[in-house]
């Protein structure tokens, strides 16, 4: 019975970070093709499986190898959790909305030129701040 | 990624749109990077973020851009505007989370029913 117990543990352990990094990669691959999925619960419930895998491996009790696998599986497990929760954005109170009057501006063009927003004066705009380095 | 603009270039040009970025990295990051687009638009550099203030985008929640000496102290909200030729917003597009942004169709669809229309 002991050895069923810690062969089910072990086995728990070592399958973890197949669930979690399998869960990740996929996660990237769909990203880079056709970009990120709306809901995104289906990929939270597996990196939560893999770490309540992770846990009932220890509870159940393993072997070492299972352990070490089990306490691997946490870091890929809490990649997709952690980035969702750190990805929200909030914005001022006072944010431009549909119907205002863009405001005046000044900036650098890539050539280090001076721009002023009446260059945009005449004609529609389309206008696109987006984050840097990616 | 994706490259909405090119896809978008045709559709621009018929409408007599112009096209302004703006991101915080420094012109000749944005100019190295120039390259990979081919998007004929005039690219901004708002490293002191002053534009971004000026439209209020800046994100006060946390961003997981580079941090320390010599980075941007916080990153614009990912937003797209449509602006008419009176300086007025007719549509804008904003990612509450910055994992998703404005793919080519929401843009185009955007032009159709607010530039298109005579309005």
């Amino acid at each position: 019975m002991q050895m069923t117990r810690k062969t089910v543990g072990t086995t728990l352990g070592l399958l973890a970070p197949v669930v979690a990094i399998a869960t990740v990669v996929l996660w990237f691959r769909m990203n880079s093709a056709i970009g990120i999925p709306e809901d995104r619960t289906i990929w939270i419930v597996f990196s939560l499986l893999a770490i309540v895998m992770s846990v009932a491996s220890f509870v159940i009790g393993t072997r070492w190898f299972g352990g070490v696998a089990a306490v691997v599986a946490i870091f890929p497990a809490l990649l997709l959790p952690a980035t969702i929760a750190i990805s929200k954005q909030q914005v001022a109170e006072q944010a431009i909305k549909v119907g205002d009057t863009i405001p005046y501006f000044v900036a650098v063009d890539d050539q280090g030129k001076r721009f002023t927003s009446d260059a945009l004066a005449g004609t529609p705009v389309l206008i696109k701040f987006f984050r840097a380095h990616w | 990624m994706r490259r909405w603009s090119d896809e978008l270039q045709g559709e621009f040009e018929a409408r007599g749109l112009k096209v302004v970025t703006i991101s915080t990295d420094y012109p000749e990051e944005i100019r190295k990077r120039r390259g990979a687009h081919r998007l004929q638009a005039t690219m901004l550099s708002d490293r002191n973020l002053g534009v971004t203030d000026a439209f209020g985008l800046r994100n006060e929640g946390i961003h997981s851009g580079p941090v320390g000496e010599g980075e941007a102290e916080a990153l614009p909200v990912p937003t797209t505007l449509l602006v008419d030729k009176n300086g007025v917003v007719l549509w804008m597009d904003q990612a509450e989370n910055y994992q998703r942004r404005s793919g080519p169709e929401v843009v185009l669809a955007a032009m159709q029913q607010y530039l298109d229309t005579g309005g």
